[in-house]
């Protein structure tokens, strides 16, 4: 199946973002949608150009609650800063005529978990503008409702 | 044998240091050096059959370049402006007092060695004294849940104090490593340029070539490989090995941007490896002798870094308008020294013309570190409870654990 058919059958809203915009700001908006784990920053285009997890934002407005900090992370905690401050930049996208089964390999989104805990992957055109984001739990759904059943002994 | 006893530093550091902190309330590393202390020639150690120290000495340069990476990497140039001149100008005048202190309080007091001209000891011991432990001021602003000015003051200073602490030690080290005062400005200015110009460089590879490693494995290995080549580049070819690491840091977080964290994270896991590596090892090199024949010489550096970074915070922060709370504090909260001066001093036993003098240095740095590791923490809650930081109710928790 094509992304583009799959954005049709599972619509998401995407949370974006303004890469201008305070981390409290992010927050909000994660919190106001409870199943939104990603936050996608969109430039003055409209094109995607960073990427903001729940998680990162979490770990950088609660430093104080954790009893260890690296260096980096004290200088952090007293500089927060803009969205564009710690946004990842290298946000890989999915275009429109890719396949959907093959989005977890050619992706690696579990080694992007793993490293930033990305759960959804942005579906663009060829301006790079957000069209849609493809979620991690819809794939899993997926995944389990069309496997082949193993036969009852 | 040294694996066997790499391997023993590290499980009995890890023991000792764990039970000495959850029974007696102990820092951490009080256990780990006591752990070193146990493995020394005099003691265990020569059991072993590990005769000498000089194995350590790699160990301990590779160790101290991964410390200086992270260092390097803490701060961008874009936070540095953000900190604000209070942070800056209070952590100017807390390394240079303590500096300027050590330096004149040692040559004021006509302090001589064996093996070294008295400058060149002085100058070691002022550059150890400008550095501080982050770990341990950053442990007492955790537990009693310390917030305010002073609080977000102390972080930045702890954060960039070391990277001037390094800065200062790898100018004296090039500097005592020339013959004279003629030879030594073209030397530290090769020292510096070099170990700008190759960490510059190093940086660059290793972010260009992280983009094609996906897996954190593949990441720690490259950066781990780096700074072990830029180690071996500046022992080959005379340059800083401490001042490259840091600007390989420093670098790698400006190429990478906010994608950085990939390229820190996997070492900063390996930091606590790496002091407990330090200080079982600083524990390793105690000497019991020279520690009593130069009591003194601990006192007056213990003091004299101590008032130095006391008054140097204070007239820094002054300058800068920061209110009372901030001045009056700030340099008695920074007293603990711990890793960063350690790993220099280990460094030392590596320069063949500082002799027994390394040593020397080694087992002051250590004892003061005792000391600063205790009576610096308690300095440092003191402190920020006279500036109304600490939480009451954190406080008064504390309180009740004591009471029972």
């Amino acid at each position: 199946m094509k992304t583009s058919e799959w954005l049709k059958i599972h619509p998401v809203k995407a949370l974006t973002v303004a890469s201008e915009c305070s981390l409290q700001d992010a927050a909000r908006l994660l919190l106001d949608d409870p199943e939104g784990r990603d936050l996608f920053v969109l430039n003055a285009e409209g094109q995607v150009c960073g990427h903001l997890g729940f998680w990162h934002v979490a770990t950088l407005l609660l430093a104080e609650l954790r009893p260890t900090l690296s260096l980096r992370e004290l200088v952090e905690r007293i500089t927060l800063g803009t969205v564009a401050d710690h946004m990842d930049d290298q946000v890989m996208c999915a275009s429109v005529d890719e396949d959907v089964g093959d989005i977890l390999y050619q992706h690696d989104l579990f080694q992007q978990h793993v490293e930033r805990r990305v759960e959804d992957i942005p579906v663009v055109d060829e301006q790079r503008r957000l069209l849609g984001v493809i979620r991690l739990s819809d794939l899993l759904r997926d995944a389990i409702n069309t496997a082949p059943r193993v036969p009852d002994e | 044998m040294e694996i066997l006893l790499i391997g023993l530093l590290m499980i009995s550091g890890l023991t000792l240091g764990a039970l000495g902190s959850a029974l007696f309330n102990v820092p951490r590393v009080v256990g780990y050096i006591l752990a070193g202390m146990l493995f020394a020639p005099d003691f265990l150690g020569g059991l072993l059959g590990a005769a000498t120290t000089e194995w350590t000495r790699p160990v301990v340069a590779v160790t101290l370049g991964v410390i200086a990476y992270l260092i390097g990497g803490a701060v961008t140039a874009s936070q540095l402006r953000q900190l604000g001149w209070t942070i800056v100008t209070a952590t100017l005048g807390k390394v240079s007092g303590s500096f300027v202190a050590v330096l004149v309080g040692f040559t004021l007091l006509g302090t001589t060695v064996a093996d070294v001209p008295g400058w060149t000891f002085t100058l070691l011991l002022a550059a150890i004294a400008t550095t501080t432990a982050p770990a341990a001021i950053v442990a007492i602003i955790h537990q009693y849940r310390a917030r305010g000015p002073l609080t977000t003051a102390l972080l930045g200073m702890v954060a960039l104090d070391d990277m001037l602490a390094l800065v200062i030690f790898s100018l004296v080290l090039a500097a005592i490593d020339s013959a004279g005062f003629t030879s030594a400005i073209p030397a530290v200015i090769w020292e510096i340029i070099a170990a700008i110009g190759f960490g510059a460089a190093g940086a660059y590879a290793i972010e260009r070539a992280a983009r094609y490693l996906p897996e954190q494995e593949l990441k720690l290995v490259a950066l781990l490989g780096g700074i072990i080549l830029l180690t071996g580049l500046a022992e080959t070819w005379h340059f800083s090995p401490l001042l490259a690491a840091m600007t390989l840091g420093f670098s790698v977080r400006m190429f990478a941007g906010a994608h950085s964290e990939p390229l820190f994270r996997p070492l900063e896991q390996l930091q606590e490896v790496v002091f407990v590596l330090f200080f079982t090892l600083a524990g390793l090199h105690f000497a019991p002798a020279v520690v009593l024949s130069h009591a003194g010489l601990i006192v007056l550096y213990f003091l004299l870094r101590a008032g130095g970074q006391i008054i140097g915070a204070m007239v820094g922060a002054r300058l800068a308008g920061a209110p009372r709370v901030i001045s009056h504090n700030v340099g008695l909260i920074m007293l603990p020294q711990g890793g960063v001066a350690i790993g220099m001093a280990l460094m030392l036993t590596s320069v063949p013309s500082l002799g027994d003098s390394a040593l020397l240095i080694v087992n002051i740095v250590t004892a003061t570190t005792l000391l600063t590791e205790t009576l610096g923490a308690m300095a440092t809650r003191f402190g920020l409870a006279r500036a109304g930081e600490l939480s009451q109710s954190a406080e008064a928790s504390e309180k009740s654990k004591e009471a029972t």
